[in-house]
């Protein structure tokens, strides 16, 4: 492709004749690595030279000419010729230059694209604790919503690009590696270190090319390739303290209003101060008149109960080590880039094991005979999580115990408790027990691995074939060992009332979710295997042909033709193979063939096929104008009967006002050099699920036989694939501001409005129970969205040692249903009892709950009071604004439940400002602004159940009478419904966070250290400010991550014991050799 | 040409890949493996036990299932248990510390103490809990799906029987199956009449219909269809083909105890009961004509047997995976479990019943968060597996597969209504003596009543202190607090007297007024009016 401005420069040349003079020079890096094969040009004329292994060069040109120096991968640099010449190419970054591959079918310059593609360079991705790449893609994409929503160990970020275009599938894009789709491994488990580059296309329009699967937009990485020259070592290691962050200072209430005698000993419902019991923990439970109107939160835990902090007790700063090596370089016909990184994360809870993760990745590219070229990208990742306590499931557990219970506690066996009776909760169970009796081992290993053959003929036409295999492995062994002799747990289990039952506990969405103690029938333990296995395959092949009306077919119009024919194919096959057993030996090995009994239970194998044909047409008109169009057609195993294919259609055009001769004429043009009009259209699909269509009975083994079973929702043979069109359009300009002055050297702004829809959105549509089924798949949602996408970046200030670039990305976008045949379904978030309804005219993800007032006669929508008249003289508004019962002090709930409106934000921005000194020192932060999003604060609702919040504490006052009173607290909790949803829960969740912060000195440039291209010392933190009116842990989490599907399409505003992100702390160092 | 050579060859490919397209679903059988006799018995099977008890309301979503109360014979039976103030429960899931709170109690020295909750009476609460979007946290869902998805199970069954070859006698096992479907009709229609205010006849194998009918329709549909089991099983014997049936649809882990398999005229007797039931409890006692009571005495004397097999059920690692109402109430220490044994089941054993002794044991009190009502409190513990006592009946035993739960009439209930009866048609020592019998026969150990000249009014406590002990767990508890007027509003005459209650803070009161105030028949649950609005004349909501 860089081949086109040159030809184009040849045209224009070749006006001046003076004399010759012979120039010689190197051509390097920035790290003053030579670029073997840099193309060195007289400017205007034919007149060009290669750069040789080490970078050198020689040419003889006219006297005072300039030179154009180009390479692939660099930006392009003019320099008057002069002998000598040492001159440094920067990598290519963002700007109007670079080459653009997704979305595009045939790689283009993004001058000449009519879709929005936004890019972002590795250098710009900031290194995560994690390592991982969908961390670092926070804020950086213009418009998409990328949120890190839970500080666990390997949790997924949530990703919404642009809108909810579907409900059965989440609002997860494809992700593809070098064009190849990544269909089995997660996109944290890749090694942010050895991606070169980031492109993601949003919408349909953009992402109509990859037909069924493109509607949730396309996020492709492009691995780091070998550049030629010499051979070049990186190494960096760093290390990384983390801790949780607590935002909203949530803690447990230091005071208590239990019942207690003259010396504030806390005492059962005889007036005997209760004992701790080493056998049942409590056996009594306390008194807590909560609604008692004259009960306060005042008392202190300062007798026989004491206070514990529970997150003290259990939560520790851990540390993160991220090492890597790579090595990498290049001959004239061929490249190399091999990489190895670790990365050891160390889990917040105590004693609670690690996340090590091991990346290998080798590209290798290498002209076989001439033009054709051979490609093989290798990605190796061995994950291994120690991790046995699954941290929301700690906290929530904490979270559910009265602060009096002392975990540390061992038994006389030296064992510790599980349950402490009802009295610090019915809920709560003590970490420490799992701990003792629980391990669990989960090893995975990912393999991505393509090749890519690309044969260019000498004219017109360019063959590809691109093979890629995606295997996923992954074993866990999850063993809860034989707890017979723990007394306490024998006694007290408050589950003896149920059967241990096969299969209780299967993982959910690669999470396990079971109960703490294990077999919950004889405390004989259990030993359960789970293995998951994934292969993925994606075969495409591309014919290009392309065509120059000039200069091949000698018509004398500005006119290139590019056409694209692919053939596209992938297959997964996903298995499943769970054993369980109980009966665990109380001797080692603890192995399934030592249990008393096993069986296995899930043995599953889930194939998927799909394959498409892309035909693409592209003309481009000179420099000034493009149109594109095409269509796919997509066949699928997941279609409806008969798998009928779909075609999805897409066209695109821009317009560069600025190539006009008026525009290169006026005078803004110095200033206004870019201005380009832009619009796409394009449908693009969602695949259903593998099995939505096919019916089947369900078998269940019953005694001696097994029973068939009809399943409560069904599926529906005849779905199609849910099909989202789209249209964007927008604008490309840039500014070169002040040429002489160092100050806004220039800046880029890229603008999209985008409006799209979903007319056969899928999901359950509920019967009626009568009708023996609860729901079938249908194709029965209409959705829409709407958006805007706005970036600028700006270089700031640029002198010769001082450098200043500010980039601001902003998005906005809203999502609802248009319309549902038949009427709303409900459905529950699966982080806690949160009710969502999905119905037409409202916004996806909306709540409903009942409604707390602000002042007695507030009125509903139709205008009525909620509170009668007659009754109204009854309350009061308290002293903290909300209406109470003057005689219950309890607050007002209506009966009703009522829409509490959009938890969605109502736009995101970034601001990342980047300095360098002397190419010495660097200097970037980024501050993420997420405004108008709101969270469901479920994690205090449920504290408010037993008295535990710290709320309970705040003093306020009602009709005069000053206090902290319980009933008002408990009254939150239990009104209208006891954890019902309620609008007192619901919290504004804006937010301004410093996400990232960082400052690096290169020691071998600032002291010139020999043999050293660098040394570079890094210190950095992350998430080190978070400004926000949410009292919960992090205003960032959502349900996403309690329920394992971190992009569901509609649970997204819960905020359920979900754990917070981490606050990190990173010194690094970073050699180059 | 090489454009021509490409799509050539892409045309190639997709008739090479379209193939593999049909990937199915490899792991589970297709509709068409029922269609065999082996495979429609296992559909037939699966249809009444999970469809009908077990998985009918749970969908993949989770939305309508909750673990706590858990499926048919712990959560919809445990909310009539519960109502009858036969267990009482803390946790809030699916409102079960709401929905059976009493509006208030009167202690022993007067205090009133109100129901905690919000809103204070249950009719309140169930009208504003009865919303669709309430999914199923609204307790009402959860017996109307059940009963509704065996009755569709059921209709299916009997929509495909004809189409299946079956061998042996072909015909004889076509009736088998069909007695069984009309029975467990029967059963669902049953337990809707019982207990929602209308309902909807459906005999169709898809869909259903907008036309609902009273409750009394609903029983009538229930008698129709044990009528007509009752008939195919006259024409029936215990042969091989019958066996060959009825055998495999019962499985073999239920077949201990009483769970063999009925031969026809056992089966009969079973329908008896049930319909005797029927009548005894959708009507108040004090509503009672004499025909009802001759109805019943009819019945029941053609009811079931002292050691006739009835339709049981018991656990495996796939069946009554969330246990039973007893499993769920039996713990080690008082309050221990999901359900809590209730003050007032205890307090109705007569002194000295061996049953008491064998069946509970007294702990430390447990006493539950007071906002959370006010007579769940309790001192007592059932115990798994009895005390050990030899020849007295053991309520329950969770081990699996060691526990047996009736699902239908039993002997014990047969035998109650045929002393309830007796006793309300005047012959007051004929009651009396069979409740002497059956306590005899669960090993009670007590001084029989029978010949003591106890009146009729005394009479009329013996029968309810023994249905109430005998019946516990079963489901049936809160009908007969319904029909003896107990779970009326106190100014209706309803409530209870002399009630044991350990208030909240853990004080014995033995004289407490309990006015429970409950609605008697339920509204039809908005999940199924939603999506099926009411096409007929009937109403759907009780007027009370």
């Amino acid at each position: 492709m860089k081949k086109l401005p040159i030809i184009l420069l040849f045209a224009l040349g070749a006006l001046c004749s003076r004399a010759q003079q012979k120039i010689t020079g190197i051509i390097s890096d920035q790290n003053k690595s030579p670029i073997p094969g840099a193309t060195i040009k007289e400017k205007g004329t034919k007149n060009g030279v290669s750069a040789g292994t080490d970078g050198s060069f020689s040419i003889s040109v006219k006297q005072g000419a300039k030179l154009q120096v180009s390479a692939a991968g660099y930006e392009t640099k003019e320099v008057t010729a002069t002998d000598n010449l040492a001159l440094a190419l920067n990598a290519e970054s963002r700007n109007l230059t670079e080459v653009i591959v997704t979305g595009t079918g045939v790689a283009t310059s993004r001058k000449k694209i009519g879709i929005s593609v936004e890019s972002v360079t590795a250098d710009k991705l900031p290194p995560a604790p994690t390592a991982s790449i969908d961390q670092a893609l926070i804020g950086k994409i213009p418009g998409a919503q990328i949120s890190s929503t839970s500080g666990s160990l390997g949790a997924n970020v949530a990703i919404l690009l642009r809108g909810v275009n579907t409900i059965n599938r989440g609002t997860m894009p494809m992700i593809l590696l070098d064009g190849v789709e990544v269909g089995a491994t997660n996109l944290n488990s890749l090694d942010l270190g050895s991606i070169e580059r980031v492109e993601v296309v949003q919408g349909a329009a953009s992402a109509s090319l990859y037909g069924a699967q493109g509607a949730n937009g396309v996020i492709q990485l492009f691995s780091k390739r070998g550049k030629q020259g010499q051979t070049n070592i990186d190494i960096s290691s760093s290390v990384t303290s983390n801790d949780y962050l607590n935002i909203g200072g949530l803690r447990k209430a230091r005071l208590h209003g239990y019942n207690t005698n003259a010396n504030n000993e806390v005492v059962n419902a005889a007036g005997v101060p209760i004992e701790f019991d080493p056998l049942f923990g409590y056996q009594e439970n306390v008194v807590w008149a909560s609604t008692d109107p004259l009960n306060k939160t005042d008392k202190p835990y300062d007798q026989n109960l004491k206070y514990y902090d529970h997150f003290k007790e259990f939560f520790q700063k851990a540390p993160t080590y991220n090492n890597s090596i790579t090595i990498y370089g290049g001959r004239e016909k061929m490249d190399f880039n091999i990489s190895m990184s670790n990365n050891h994360q160390v889990s917040n809870l105590k004693n609670n094991g690690y996340l090590n993760r091991t990346n290998f990745s080798a590209n290798f590219g290498i002209e076989l005979v001439k033009n054709l070229r051979f490609r093989t990208i290798t990605q190796l990742a061995y994950t291994k999580n120690t991790t046995t306590l699954f941290d929301r499931t700690v906290i929530y557990s904490l979270n559910n115990t009265r602060a009096f219970a002392d975990y540390s506690f061992k038994d006389a066996d030296g064992n510790y408790l599980l349950h402490y009776g009802d009295a610090p909760g019915v809920n709560g169970s003590n970490p420490n027990y799992e701990l003792q009796y629980h391990n669990k081992s989960d090893d995975r290993l990912d393999l991505l691995q393509s090749f890519d053959l690309n044969y260019k003929f000498p004219k017109f036409v360019e063959l590809d074939a691109k093979y890629g295999i995606n295997y996923s492995k992954r074993d866990v062994v999850d063993l809860y060992k034989n707890q017979t002799g723990n007394k306490n747990a024998v006694l007290t289990s408050p589950t003896d009332d149920q059967y241990h039952t096969f299969g209780n506990d299967v993982p959910i969405t690669g999470d396990f979710v079971r109960l703490l103690n294990g077999n919950t029938q004889d405390f004989t333990g259990e030993l359960d295997n789970y293995f998951f296995n994934t292969v993925f395959q994606n075969f495409l092949a591309t014919a290009t042909l392309r065509a120059d009306f000039q200069k091949d077919f000698g018509i004398n119009i500005p006119l290139k033709s590019s056409t694209q024919f692919s053939f596209d194919y992938r297959k997964k096959n996903k298995k499943d193979y769970y054993t369980y057993g109980y009966g665990v030996p109380t001797y080692e090995p603890y192995t399934a063939e030592n249990v008393t009994d096993t069986r296995v239970i899930k043995n599953r194998t889930e194939p998927f096929v799909t394959y498409g044909f892309l035909l693409n047409q592209r003309f481009e008109y000179g420099e000034i104008a493009g149109v594109s169009g095409g269509f796919r057609t997509d066949y699928s195993s997941a279609f409806g009967r008969g798998s009928k294919p779909f075609t999805f259609p897409r066209g695109d055009a821009y317009l560069r006002i600025s190539s006009f001769d008026f525009w290169r004429n006026a005078n803004f043009s110095n200033t206004f050099q870019e201005f380009k009009l832009r619009a796409a259209y394009g449908k693009a699909g969602i695949q259903p699920k593998p099995f939505d269509r096919y019916i089947t009975l369900n078998p269940i083994p019953f005694g001696d036989n097994t029973a068939f079973y009809t399943a409560a929702d069904q599926p529906n043979p005849d779905l199609s694939v849910e099909v989202s069109k789209e249209l964007e359009i927008g604008t490309d300009m840039s500014f070169s501001m002040s040429k002489n002055s160092a100050w806004f050297k220039n800046a880029n702004i890229s603008f999209t409005y985008w409006d799209r829809s979903t007319d056969n959105a899928i999901y359950r549509v509920s019967f009626p129970p009568t009708s023996g089924q609860a729901s079938y798949l249908d194709n029965a949602f209409s959705l829409g969205s709407h958006g805007i996408q706005a970036s600028l970046n700006m270089n700031l200030y640029t002198d010769r040692k001082f450098n200043w670039n500010f980039t601001t990305n902003f998005g906005k976008q809203t999502s609802k249903i248009t319309s549902v045949s038949g009427p709303e379904v409900v459905v529950l978030s699966a982080a806690g009892s949160s009710n969502y309804v999905l119905k037409a005219g409202e916004k996806i993800g909306q709540l409903f709950g009942y409604l707390a007032l602000h002042s007695i006669d507030e009125r509903d929508a139709d205008g009525n009071p909620y509170i009668d008249k007659a009754d109204q003289s009854k309350y009061t508004v308290a002293s903290n604004g909300w209406v109470v019962d003057k005689a219950t002090k309890q607050p007002y709930f209506t009966p009703k439940q009522y829409s509490f409106g959009d938890p969605n934000p109502k736009f995101n921005m970034s601001f990342i400002n980047d300095f360098t000194y002397k190419d010495i020192v660097s200097f970037s932060i980024q501050w993420d602004w997420v405004y108008g999003s709101h969270l469901y604060n479920q994690t205090k609702e449920w504290l408010y159940r037993d008295g535990i919040h710290s709320d309970y504490e705040k003093s306020f006052s009602i009709d005069g009478q000053e206090g902290a009173w319980t009933a008002f607290y408990r009254g939150v909790y239990a009104v209208s419904s006891r954890n019902g949803t309620k609008n007192y829960f619901y919290e504004d969740a804006s937010f301004l966070r410093l996400r990232n912060v960082s400052v690096a000195v290169d020691l071998a440039k600032a002291f010139k250290i020999k043999g050293l291209k660098r040394l570079q010392l890094v210190l950095s933190g992350r998430n080190l400010v978070t400004k926000t009116n949410y009292t919960g842990m992090d205003p960032e989490i959502s349900s996403g991550n309690t329920t394992g599907n971190s992009n569901s399409a509609f649970d997204r505003g819960v905020d359920h014991n979900t754990m917070p992100n981490l606050k990190s702390y990173t010194a690094g160092i970073n050699i180059g050799f | 040409m090489k454009k021509i050579l490409l799509i050539l060859l892409c045309t190639s490919i997709v008739i090479s890949c379209k193939k593999q397209l049909e990937v199915g679903n490899p792991n589970v059988p297709t509709l068409d493996k029922a269609t065999t006799e082996s495979g429609f018995l296992s559909l037939v099977q699966g249809g009444t036990y999970i469809n009908g008890f077990q998985q009918g309301a749970e969908d993949i979503n989770g939305t309508f299932y909750d673990g706590v109360p858990g499926h048919f014979w712990s959560g919809a039976i445990g909310f009539h248990d519960l109502m009858g103030d036969v267990i009482g429960a803390e946790a809030a899931n699916v409102f079960l510390n709401q929905l059976a709170v009493p509006e208030y109690v009167t202690m022993d020295n007067a205090v009133k103490v109100n129901n905690p909750n919000s809103p204070k009476k249950q009719p309140d609460l169930i009208r504003q809990v009865n919303t669709n979007a309430n999914q199923g946290q609204n307790f009402l869902y959860h017996e109307w799906t059940y009963m509704y998805s065996l009755n569709k199970a059921s209709n299916r069954s009997l929509a495909l029987v004809d189409d299946v070859a079956f061998g042996g006698n072909a015909e004889t096992r076509k009736d088998a199956i069909k007695a069984w479907c009309y029975w467990w009709k029967g059963f669902a229609y049953a337990r809707i009449g019982s207990i929602y205010y209308a309902g909807i006849i459906d005999d169709a194998d898809n869909g259903t219909n907008g036309n609902y009918v009273t409750k009394e329709q609903i029983i009538a549909e229930s008698n129709a269809n044990l009528d007509k089991a009752a008939a195919l099983l006259q024409a029936l014997t215990d042969d091989a083909d019958y066996e060959a049936i009825i055998g495999r649809l019962i499985p073999n882990f239920f077949k201990l105890g009483k769970g063999n398999v009925p031969t026809p005229e056992m089966w009969i007797r079973s329908i008896n009961t049930l319909k005797a039931r029927n009548i005894l409890v959708n009507k108040t006692v004090a509503s009672m004509a004499g025909e009802d009571w001759n109805n019943i005495l009819t019945l029941v004397g053609n009811g079931i047997k002292a050691n006739d097999n009835v339709f049981t059920a018991r656990s495996s690692a796939d069946f009554l995976t969330t246990g039973t109402v007893a499993i769920k109430s039996s713990s080690t220490l008082a309050g221990g479990s999901t359900y809590k044994v209730s003050e007032r089941l205890i307090q109705d054993y007569k002194m000295g019943d061996k049953r008491f002794a064998n069946n509970y044991k007294q702990t430390v009190t447990w006493i539950g968060n007071s906002d959370r009502g006010n007579i769940f409190n309790t001192r007592y513990a059932l115990v798994s597996g009895g005390n050990g006592m030899a020849g007295v009946v053991v309520i329950n035993n969770s081990d699996v597969g060691e526990g047996e739960m009736y699902m239908a009439g039993t002997y014990e209930e047969n035998e109650l209504m045929k002393a309830e009866a007796n006793i309300y048609t005047g012959n007051t020592e004929t009651g009396l003596g069979i409740i002497d019998d059956l306590r005899t026969y669960q090993g009670a150990g007590l001084t029989p009543v029978k010949g003591t000249g106890l009146s009729v009014a005394h009479a009329k406590e013996e029968l309810r202190r023994e249905r109430r002990v005998v019946l516990a767990y079963r489901g049936l508890a809160f009908y007969d607090a319904r029909r003896w007027g107990i779970s009326e509003d106190i100014s209706r005459g309803g409530g209870r007297t002399n009630a044991v209650v350990i208030d909240a803070d853990g004080k014995l009161n033995t004289n407490a007024t309990i006015n429970y105030n409950f609605l008697d028949y339920w509204d039809v649950p908005d999940n199924e009016l939603a999506y099926n609005p009411n096409t007929g004349t009937v109403p759907v909501k009780n007027p009370k």
